[in-house]
């Protein structure tokens, strides 16, 4: 078996963050005197990632996705636990090590916002020392795949968030690195902005053998491009595998959508048959126990006057928000 | 040694391109020089109109020493500010990770990352006063003297900028710092004179809390034939310590940034 690209053992993080109520008193006295408590933003997280495999890293705002993956990239020191990239431990931050990773952070951008990316490219250039032929193979290779060939030579800060995007994820990668943390990398995009960033990811994945541990709030970008999730939550491993057994575990339920006519006059009994999640005037979805389902469905179509129903599992948003909305045995916190 | 180099190159390169996307900046920063230069020659009439000399500087010399003042007035606002400024940005925004992960020494990336190539005029500026000062038949200059000047030029550099990335880095642990580099820059207006003509307990102040003294006056010191031998060896231990503390600070800083106080 090939060592993993990515090893985490019993990874933890704590912060001690000022805290402070709202208010101008609050304030004044948080000014003199602040009072600081510890707070578990990755609390002993451990999986391993095989080179060129694509995982998605899910969670909500505050589980310690980005706190995770910058102890990955070497940006913060573990408190505990241990990670290894490639055998290389990240937070020495050794130059060999850099050169093989990049960090991706939608909501960060590292290219000169007066200047046309071109030019940024070209410092990465001298960054990491990239030889001429191999630069421009590189780059040109990477213009024709996100198709900005020509967007490269306008100042960044005239370009639309969706080709900013494309460029900064270019300057991420003219030095090949071999693992990517991609932090949100389609957030505020447009759906088809949002799909280019994604082909283009699944083709670097495959042309390259890249490995990849990407976050995205959006699933569509989950299901595209990840074969394996991994969830956190509270700073708490959830759940690491496929993503159909996620929702198999994660969701005992089924969902109904009925259109019924009329509908009025029915809202007192349609809680019977199981939890409403959606009504409108002609229709209904209805949230039921995956093992009920024939014995609820037989029951609608007897007793309502039904015109249409759809069975189906529930989507990955919603099996997703099930699972984060779960209580945790501890209080959710703010990333740093 | 030579990637480093090619960096500082690319920046600078850079600090153009970007700089030339504006080009009514010039204008603006221009008008600007011209009008502190003014300032410093309006100061030096009045004072000369009363007296003949300053705690022993004559008026020719008192010029130099604003010459000076332009020069490494205008190497700071050059490179060194702007740069330092941009970190405090970064650490704001959080973008300072960016750098932190590049496969080069930090220090180096954020010391240079923005060049304000316009400040250029008051260095221009400065070597033109000298210039004109030392046109002068009754100003005297000999080689060691330009040697000395040379050398405490360069240990004023490295003071300063050593004592700038400090202030900077404290940033790593108050985030907004601004006001302290505000700090500093009022205090440099100070260096349009020599410090000795101030009172005690300020003259320390500018001496060692902030190093004005060591980046103009000893400068000017050496270019007027009154610095000793000592004095400059001096400045260059200093500007030597200063250059270890302010690198064991920065990376102190970092590990305290990377560990996020744990």
């Amino acid at each position: 078996m090939t060592p993993p690209a990515i090893a985490i053992q019993s990874l933890r993080k704590t912060y001690q963050v000022s805290q402070r109520e709202a208010g101008t008193g609050a304030a004044l006295r948080s000014f003199f005197r602040r009072s600081t408590k510890d707070v578990v933003a990755v609390d002993d997280i451990s999986f391993t990632v095989q080179p060129g495999e694509i995982v998605g890293f899910l969670g909500p705002n505050g589980a310690g996705k980005t706190t995770t993956l910058k102890m990955l990239s070497g940006l913060l020191y573990p408190t505990a636990g241990e990670c290894r990239i490639h055998g290389y431990i990240p937070s020495r931050r050794e130059a060999a090590f850099l050169r093989q990773i990049t960090l991706v952070m939608g909501q960060r951008n590292q290219l000169v916002w007066d200047l046309p990316a071109g030019d940024s490219f070209e410092l990465n250039r001298a960054i990491y020392s990239i030889p001429a032929a191999e630069y421009q193979r590189t780059l040109a290779e990477l213009t024709e795949l996100l198709e900005i060939g020509d967007l490269i030579k306008k100042p960044v800060r005239n370009l639309s968030l969706g080709e900013r995007m494309k460029c900064e994820v270019a300057g991420a990668l003219l030095h090949r690195p071999s693992v990517l943390f991609l932090d949100e990398p389609t957030i505020g995009l447009d759906v088809t902005a949002q799909r280019r960033i994604r082909e283009f990811i699944a083709a670097y994945n495959r042309r390259h053998g890249a490995t990849l541990l990407l976050t995205s709030h959006y699933m569509a970008d989950v299901e595209a491009l990840a074969q394996r999730v991994v969830v956190i939550h509270h700073g708490r491993l959830l759940f690491d595998g496929r993503l159909a057994s996620l929702v198999e575990r994660f969701s005992p339920h089924k969902t109904i959508t009925l259109h019924v006519e009329p509908l009025n006059g029915h809202d007192h009994d349609l809680a019977q048959y199981g939890q409403v999640i959606e009504r409108d005037a002609v229709s209904v979805k209805l949230r039921i126990p995956k093992a009920e389902t024939a014995r609820i469905t037989g029951r609608l179509l007897a007793e309502l006057p039904v015109t249409d129903m759809t069975i189906e599992d529930p989507s990955i948003e919603e099996v997703i928000e099930q699972v984060f909305n779960a209580p945790a045995d501890r209080p959710a916190e703010a990333q740093p | 040694m030579s990637r480093y180099l090619k960096i500082v190159a690319l920046y600078v390169r850079l600090g153009i391109l970007n700089e030339l996307e504006y080009r009514a900046n010039f204008f603006v920063q221009l008008f600007q020089s011209v009008l502190s230069l003014l300032l410093s020659l309006g100061g030096l009439s009045v004072i000369f109109s009363h007296t003949g000399t300053l705690n022993g500087w004559t008026q020719s010399e008192l010029l130099a020493v604003a010459g000076v003042y332009f020069i490494i007035g205008g190497i700071i606002r050059l490179v060194i500010e702007p740069s330092l400024w941009r970190l405090m940005q970064d650490v704001r925004e959080g973008t300072l990770d960016f750098k932190l992960l590049k496969p080069v020494d930090a220090q180096v990336l954020v010391s240079v990352n923005q060049v304000q190539m316009w400040k250029l005029i008051d260095i221009v500026m400065g070597l033109g006063v000298l210039a004109v000062v030392f046109a002068q038949p009754q100003m005297q200059t000999d080689p060691l003297r330009a040697l000395f000047f040379v050398l405490a030029l360069l240990c004023g550099g490295v003071i300063v900028y050593s004592f700038y990335l400090m202030l900077a880095t404290i940033s790593f642990w108050f985030v907004k710092v601004d006001n302290i580099l505000v700090v500093f820059e009022s205090m440099y207006e100070a260096g349009r004179y020599p410090v000795g003509i101030y009172p005690g307990w300020l003259r320390f102040t500018l001496t060692f809390l902030v190093p004005v003294a060591f980046a103009v006056t000893i400068p000017a010191e050496a270019l007027t034939g009154r610095l000793s031998a000592e004095m400059l060896a001096l400045g260059g231990g200093l500007a030597l310590l200063l250059a270890v503390v302010s690198r064991l600070f920065w990376l102190y800083g970092v590990r305290n940034y990377t560990g996020a106080s744990a």
